[in-house]
């Protein structure tokens, strides 16, 4: 007969950590230094707060998807590290206000498109190829679909926070049917919207470029370091003595196969389409390329392929490698810090042309929003459960063996 | 009670089946004498067989001008119908090898038969690329051996990195394939009363002896082919997707490809599995491994994949526009409306429209209805290449040359006869394989399940779920 499960950790972040308030001093600090360089510099800030912002938005989107697969999946492999993502995800509606400075900004920071003069045939600055995109392209359109996205975001993530929360309150495991239903057709309104939100944010900034890959490519990336995250998370709480005996070597060795697995996913999306593009060597997207493969930038370019794809593939394909604590922080750390690089090497470039230009403005900005991003996260991990009591399949994940 | 149903997981095998049940039911198939049904199925198939090696006798003899092909459509239905078999064959490996990786047990009902199935389709395929080359006879110079003519494969081109990918990919499919068998192999030798089977079966079977080492060994290699098999299946559309998007030709030249030929693959290869596991699991009685269940799970792949083609077309259309760039607007344009307008909706209904049906849970659970739609998708992924294909070449860069390509008699008997190939070794498989694994499907009853035992005593109780009853909470 089959034995239920016992858990012996306390389930409950500690309502007097330290760490959120820590986390909120960080971002304060983070973001008020960002101010002043909003005033002081204001393009530089601008491009700097988009790639930390991006950073940080990938992760909740990427973990909402997760959730949202583990729901319509039935899986049990990550029951217990739901309770993570699905935090990150029910924070989004609030993350949403962290866009308005970009919106605030727009027209320094999408001046190659939002400039009237561009549209304008008589103007010396007519740009005859973004004048075609200009239904698209315009700045109304554009605060449209922000809002459209970041509704579909946050209204989805915080459904199935919500749900999970009350699954755990009540016990009732019909809840898990809510769940499918609302992640099935919120899957492909994410699918979409993703794809768009990256074109809106980071394709556009070079508004003559174009790639019909890069809504996956941005999925990729962002589910790629989305892994890594979720490894240091739980290794972050675990350091506290946090669930120690509830995530145990199985639930990493899943993580360190995910971590794997959308290794491959990135460097087979990222390397399809470079090659195609620089195979075709077409000028009007061959471009791109040539000016991030040029100066400094493609230390960037290079270090991607090394320290994004063959690092982590080689430590990672062996079996026992992917429970290893030593080896699973060092990757992930490695990979976290690449996703950071590549979204500064796609976006940078623009600003910078001519090569690697780092200023103080980015390394505030990613703390300031990084500790608001995780200060959000604390505070609503604190409120319920670190992981989702009463979820019908706990038990099953619970009793999950490694085999050797 | 709650607003919503709890629904439990639907056991995998149906019926009150235990193991000597599951090896007869499988087993039998194959050990009694044939029957005469399977002749008659047999018949047509040969017939069209037999119509493939004419039309091959003719191309060969008559060159690749009895095809249709004419300038500007250099290439026509031979790459169309390699891109379609061969994405049939994906699905084989997404079940064997990456639902494996998944540990989604529901694979093993459905695995050895779409695998079977990905090997028959994958020699379709290759009959194509074999047989367009015009001189058959040194269809070798396509791979890199030396000789006095100073002639080399052009390792730049992506119809070279087909010839590696698919018969890296053959091989491999067929060594999975070929891995999983053993252990029913064996079963049907010690089965078999008949000296003939005993012999052949046994053969085949490499003295397996079902010993705790020899499943050890077994589990070890099964796992390292997975392994091996999920790179290559993506590989080989990957490639396949690259011999038209590293052109310049407005339409093929997208970065999107890759990820959306792949998913297509899929897209087509579970159509395919599904009209296949419909008919077959009737004849020879298998409602009770590859249930409605399966069939359901297989339908919301479906689902899933065909709504990623419909966002790849989508992209396409966006970006064409969005690029700005005349030749793809023009192309995206002509496609919808052009000439081959007809074609495009014929792909844009199937492949986008038809599988959206099975977000409804009573059509996905409809056996007629599955079966109707597994057809369509497959039509319409033929469509779908024929669309990339022709249209982009039939109006290309220049006005003055375009032109309207038809296929001749010899374009579709050649296709119509690999079915004749594909249905001949589909019965065979049928006839002499056990077309279940049997010893997978064992190891998920509740019978092969450690927790259903006794710890002490080690009897058998099955063990039910009990789903709890809802608290009152305060909101």
């Amino acid at each position: 007969m089959s034995h239920k499960p016992t858990i012996t950790d306390s389930l409950q972040f500690p309502a007097d950590s330290k760490i959120p308030r820590v986390l909120l001093i960080v971002g304060a600090v983070g973001l008020l230094a960002t101010a002043i360089g909003f005033a002081t510099d204001l393009e530089q800030s601008l491009y700097s707060y988009l790639v930390s912002f991006v950073f940080f938005t990938g992760i909740g989107l990427a973990s909402v998807f997760m959730v949202m697969f583990h729901h319509i999946t039935k899986s049990k492999w990550g029951v217990v590290v739901r309770r993570i993502p699905e935090t990150f995800g029910g924070n989004l509606k609030w993350w949403s206000l962290a866009f308005l400075p970009i919106l605030g900004g727009m027209t320094v920071l999408y001046h190659h498109w939002t400039d009237p003069t561009l549209f304008d045939p008589s103007s010396a600055n007519f740009d005859y190829i973004v004048a075609k995109k200009e239904s698209y392209l315009n700045v109304p359109f554009f605060i449209i679909r922000q809002v459209i996205y970041f509704a579909i975001w946050g209204y989805v993530g915080h459904k199935l926070y919500k749900a999970s929360v009350e699954l755990e309150k009540t016990g009732d495991w019909g809840i898990t049917t809510l769940m499918r239903k609302i992640s099935a057709p919120a899957i492909p309104l994410f699918g979409l919207s993703i794809a768009f939100a990256s074109f809106d944010w980071l394709m556009s900034l070079d508004p003559h470029w174009f790639s019909t890959m890069f809504g996956v490519y941005f999925f990729a990336i962002s589910f790629q370091s989305f892994w890594a995250i979720m490894i240091l998370m739980v290794f972050f709480l675990q350091s506290r003595g946090l669930l120690k005996n509830t995530i145990g070597q199985v639930h990493i060795y899943d993580l360190g196969a995910w971590l794997f697995a959308f290794t491959v996913f990135y460097a087979y999306i990222a390397f399809s389409q470079f090659l195609l593009i620089y195979y075709a060597n077409l000028p009007e997207e061959t471009l791109w390329f040539y000016e991030r493969l040029e100066g400094s930038w493609k230390y960037i370019a290079y270090g991607l392929l090394l320290f994004r794809f063959v690092l982590p593939f080689l430590t990672l394909l062996n079996r026992e490698q992917k429970h290893r604590k030593n080896v699973l922080r060092f990757v992930a750390i490695v990979v976290v810090i690449m996703h950071y690089l590549e979204i500064y090497w796609i976006a940078m470039p623009m600003l910078s042309e001519h090569g690697i230009n780092f200023s103080w403005i980015d390394l505030t900005s990613f703390f300031g929003l990084g500790g608001i991003f995780f200060w959000m996260f604390f505070k609503k991990f604190q409120q319920n459960s670190m992981i989702p009591e009463n979820d019908p399949k706990l038990d099953a994940c619970l009793e999950k063996t490694y085999h050797q | 009670m709650s607003k919503y149903e709890y629904i439990p997981e639907p056991a995998l095998v149906k019926g009150n089946h235990d193991f000597a049940s599951i090896t007869k039911l499988v087993t039998d198939v194959n050990l009694r004498p044939t029957p005469k049904n399977w002749y008659l199925a047999m018949l047509p198939a040969n017939a069209l067989l037999g119509l493939l090696l004419v039309s091959i006798g003719y191309l060969i003899w008559e060159g690749t001008g009895i095809w249709g092909l004419n300038n500007p459509v250099g290439w026509g239905w031979a790459i169309i119908n390699f891109v379609w078999w061969v994405g049939i064959g994906h699905a084989g490996t997404l079940i064997s090898a990456i639902l494996f990786l998944f540990r989604q047990d529901w694979r093993t009902a459905i695995n050895r038969f779409a695998e079977a199935m990905t090997i028959f389709a994958v020699m379709c395929a290759g009959v194509f690329p074999a047989i367009h080359v015009g001189r058959i006879w040194v269809i070798y110079w396509v791979f890199p051996v030396p000789n006095q003519m100073a002639m080399w494969p052009n390792f730049n081109s992506p119809l070279l990195w087909d010839v590696f990918a698919v018969s890296t990919y053959f091989t491999v499919s067929l060594l999975f394939w070929y891995v999983g068998l053993v252990p029913d192999l064996a079963t049907l030798r010690d089965k078999a009363t008949d000296k003939i089977r005993k012999v052949a079966y046994g053969l085949f079977a490499l003295g397996w002896t079902g010993s705790s080492r020899a499943w050890w060994n077994y589990e070890k290699a099964y796992m390292i082919l997975a392994g091996l098999a999920t790179p290559l299946v993506l590989s080989v559309h990957t490639i396949v997707s690259f011999d038209f998007a590293v052109s310049m030709i407005p339409g093929w030249h997208t970065t999107i490809f890759p990820p959306y030929f792949v998913a297509g693959a899929i897209f087509s290869g579970f159509a395919m599995v599904l009209t296949l596991m419909i008919v077959a699991r009737k004849i020879y009685g298998m409602k009770d491994i590859m249930t409605d269940d399966h069939m359901e799970k297989m339908n919301i792949i479906i689902m899933v994949t065909g709504s990623m083609v419909g966002f790849a077309y989508m992209m396409e259309f966006f970006i064409a526009w969005y690029s700005g760039v005349e030749y793809e607007k023009a192309i995206f344009m002509l496609r919808a409306t052009g000439p081959y307008a007809w074609a495009y909706w014929i792909m844009m209904f199937c492949n986008v429209i038809s599988p959206q049906v099975f977000w409804f849970k009573k059509l996905r659970r409809s056996v007629g209805f599955t079966f109707f739609i597994s057809i369509v998708v497959n039509i319409g992924m033929w469509f779908e290449r024929f669309v990339i294909t022709v249209t982009s070449l039939s109006t290309d860069y220049l006005p003055s040359s375009w032109d309207y390509y038809s296929p001749t008699a010899w374009d579709v008997l050649t296709y119509v006869g690999t079915f004749g190939l594909f249905f001949t070794m589909f019965l065979l498989f049928l006839r002499f394989l056990p077309m279940i694994a049997i010893a997978e499907v064992k190891l998920v009853m509740p019978q092969g399940d450690p927790h259903n035992y006794d710890d002490e005593t080690q009897e058998y109780h099955l063990h039910v779920e009990e789903v709890p009853q809802p608290k009152a909470v305060k909101a």
